[in-house]
């Protein structure tokens, strides 16, 4: 601790509070989240246990955040984080104006970069959702929060807890209490941030988890067995049932949005899991590759905490660009490209 | 991934003998500490040999599995296997003089539940020790929650363990699609089961990777079985031109096959033997441990007030 000298308090977390702070030796600005063993019941907090397990045990991604250090500290112990300026939600909420076509795919790809290589990692997040998905001073975006991610394919038939994600981003399987499920709840909850970048409110803002379930199939129309076949085992299925509706058009949802960017975001909202689309797949849909191009990571707003309107950026950030990295780690292999684009 | 895991980093050690100095080290350094302090009437004679440690330490090791396959509801082996090493992590670097082994591994355990996701209260874990009446579950309750922030810390926040169950698994699912010579490879199954248990018990885990373990325990099913595997080394692993990687390959499994060899039950004369001792040496210097563990009572006994911890999270930091 001695390392480091507080700036001041960002905020609470799930399992305390979080300090900015200053490491001393390298001047560089960090976020120190204190676990304190409160209570007494259960020890250590299991969301602490699982941020530490998933971020210790994968390699550094541009769009994740970083666990820089753990270390005991009193009576409890400390996370170190990069500091980050900003989260999405905040984003969303203080942009004056929408976001633009070209910024919404900016973020929206970042996103899927970070999702792709967690899952690529076995990890699910299962709470994913604008608040969790911080903003760098550079204007890159990391995935946060991972005190409900999990290591998945396990050995067995281990059964997880429906209690996960916050509710406006949790996946309709989850609202019937399924308690095997996979990474697509994760694609799920991207679909519905996308929808919240399109129209810079929630796609699905329920009160209640009943209500939750009203306003997805309101939405996306009742679901049939023909639709979605798995829904008749899962445990919740039975105890309520829904007046038919049919389907609202997507355009109807998200209005004035390009017809790829509708069809990319068909392809998270579907109620079969194992048809959503994965990250992987998403990021080589045409809707990346055309006009107008993902905004770069200086072109997007960075909101300061507290909510005052962004400010006017006069000169270059500083990037996160790195001349060690290899080239191929970015760019795409051609094969994957070949049923999209005719030229190849 | 066990590529870039915590365990390939700083778990697996190069030698029998490197994890033989540590612990000869943790010896020391409870020794040197208690000597140090000068108290009348000390002598080298009262503290325990590696050798005999080593007994204890067995000793546990087995009661702490015991305690883990009677345990309701039934836990994953996964989970055995995490907690076994941890136990094992642990005492790497600190005497089992110095923190009673008793509590240690069933902390151990208590953490590997959490951290394997194998979701137990802690009400419902200790019920599992039917010795003790529901006070005693509660004391013992409060004892594996003061020292589960040391394991963790001793362990330096690494928490995933790489166990050598799911490679088995996709060994034997590897011999069935590519390796057609053997017939019935799910008949490997029992023996390769029963030497990773053993294997356990040994420091196979801290010296080499998972993978290795569960293929020398397949090998080793087979060779017991009369079945000659080799073909499946050279060809399906494509070992042929490498043998360099061969070699290295049978030297790790004649190295796990002699650490199992060189297993002994610890007998429960010496047991008894060695254990009178820990209790003195507990009785009379690791209370002194105790009273470090933050804001707690004697004997192990938790303060029922809120802890300090309350005030010294706060803002209080802020400085």
């Amino acid at each position: 601790m001695e390392q480091y000298s507080i700036l001041g308090r960002i905020g609470e977390g799930a399992h305390g509070i979080v300090f900015k702070a200053k490491h001393i030796e390298t001047g560089e600005t960090v976020a120190l989240k204190k676990v304190a063993l409160r209570r007494l019941e259960d020890g250590i907090p299991n969301q602490a246990l699982r941020e530490i397990k998933a971020l210790q045990e994968i390699e550094d991604n541009q769009h994740v955040v970083k666990l820089k250090d753990v270390f005991p500290h009193g009576t409890g112990f400390v996370l170190v984080f990069d500091f980050m300026l900003s989260d999405l939600s905040e984003v969303i909420r203080n942009s004056q104006r929408p976001l633009t076509p070209a910024q919404v795919k900016g973020y929206m790809m970042m996103l899927l970069k970070g999702v792709a290589f967690l899952h690529h990692n076995n990890i699910m997040h299962r709470d994913l959702k604008p608040a969790n998905l911080l903003i760098s001073s550079s204007g890159h975006l990391k995935i946060a929060d991972f005190g409900l991610a999990r290591l998945f394919s396990e050995q067995g038939e281990r059964l997880y807890s429906h209690q996960v994600a916050t509710r406006w981003y949790r996946a309709p399987e989850l609202l019937y209490g399924a308690r095997k499920y996979d990474e697509g709840v994760d694609l799920w909850a991207v679909g519905c941030i996308f929808g919240e970048l399109l129209n810079s409110s929630p796609l699905f803002p329920g009160e209640n988890d009943i209500e939750q379930l009203c306003c997805v199939l309101r939405l996306l129309g009742t679901p049939t067995q023909e639709s979605w076949p798995e829904m008749l085992e899962l445990p919740d299925y039975n105890k309520i049932t829904f007046k038919e509706n049919p389907a609202v058009p997507l355009e109807d949802i998200v209005p004035d949005t390009c017809p790829q960017a509708i069809h990319l975001l068909q392809k998270f909202l579907v109620y079969p899991s194992n048809q959503r689309c994965s990250a992987g797949q998403a990021l080589l849909h045409p809707y990346f590759f055309s006009s107008p191009l993902p905004a770069h990571h200086s072109e997007l707003p960075i909101p300061q905490r507290g909510g005052r309107p962004p400010r006017q950026r006069l000169q270059a950030p500083p990037t996160d660009f790195s001349v060690d990295l290899p080239l191929h780690n970015s760019v795409v292999h051609p094969a994957l490209l070949r049923g999209h684009a005719s030229c190849l | 991934m066990f590529h870039n895991s915590s365990q390939r980093k700083y778990w697996i050690f190069a030698s029998e003998d490197e994890l033989e100095h540590m612990r000869y080290k943790a010896n020391q350094k409870f020794r040197n500490k208690i000597l140090e302090s000068g108290k009348a009437g000390l002598s080298e004679s009262m503290f325990l040999e590696r050798h005999e440690e080593d007994v204890l330490f067995r000793h546990y090791e087995r009661r702490l599995i015991d305690f883990c396959s009677a345990f309701k509801p039934a836990m994953p082996k996964s989970v055995v296997g995490t907690a076994i090493m941890y136990l094992r992590r642990f005492y790497l670097n600190n005497s089992i003089m110095e923190y009673h082994p008793r509590i240690i591994m069933l902390t151990c355990a208590y953490l590997s539940c959490k951290v394997d996701e194998f979701n137990v209260s802690s009400t419902q874990f200790v019920g599992n020790l039917l010795q003790e009446t529901p006070a005693g579950q509660e004391r013992v309750l409060e004892q594996i929650l003061e020292y589960e922030l040391l394991l963790i810390q001793q362990l330096n926040f690494h928490l995933v363990v790489h166990n050598p169950y799911r490679p088995m698994e996709g060994l034997l699912i590897d011999l069935k699609t590519r390796y057609p010579t053997l017939d019935n490879p799910e008949s490997l199954r029992k023996n390769a089961d029963d030497f990773l248990t053993q294997t356990a018990m040994t420091d196979a885990g801290l010296l080499f990777p998972p993978s290795q373990i569960a293929l020398t325990a397949v090998l080793n099913s087979s060779s017991r079985a009369g079945l000659n595997m080799e073909s499946y080394l050279t060809e399906c692993l494509g070992l042929r031109e490498d043998k360099e990687t061969l070699s290295k390959m049978y030297d790790s499994m004649r190295r796990m096959k002699t650490l199992l060899k060189k297993y002994e039950i610890p007998k429960p004369e010496e047991v008894n033997v060695y254990k009178q001792r820990l209790e003195r040496i507990h009785a009379e210097f690791a209370s002194s441990n105790n009273k470090r563990k933050r804001g707690y009572e004697e004997d192990g006994h938790v303060a029922k007030e809120p802890r300090m911890a309350e005030e010294e999270w706060t803002d209080e930091d802020l400085i």
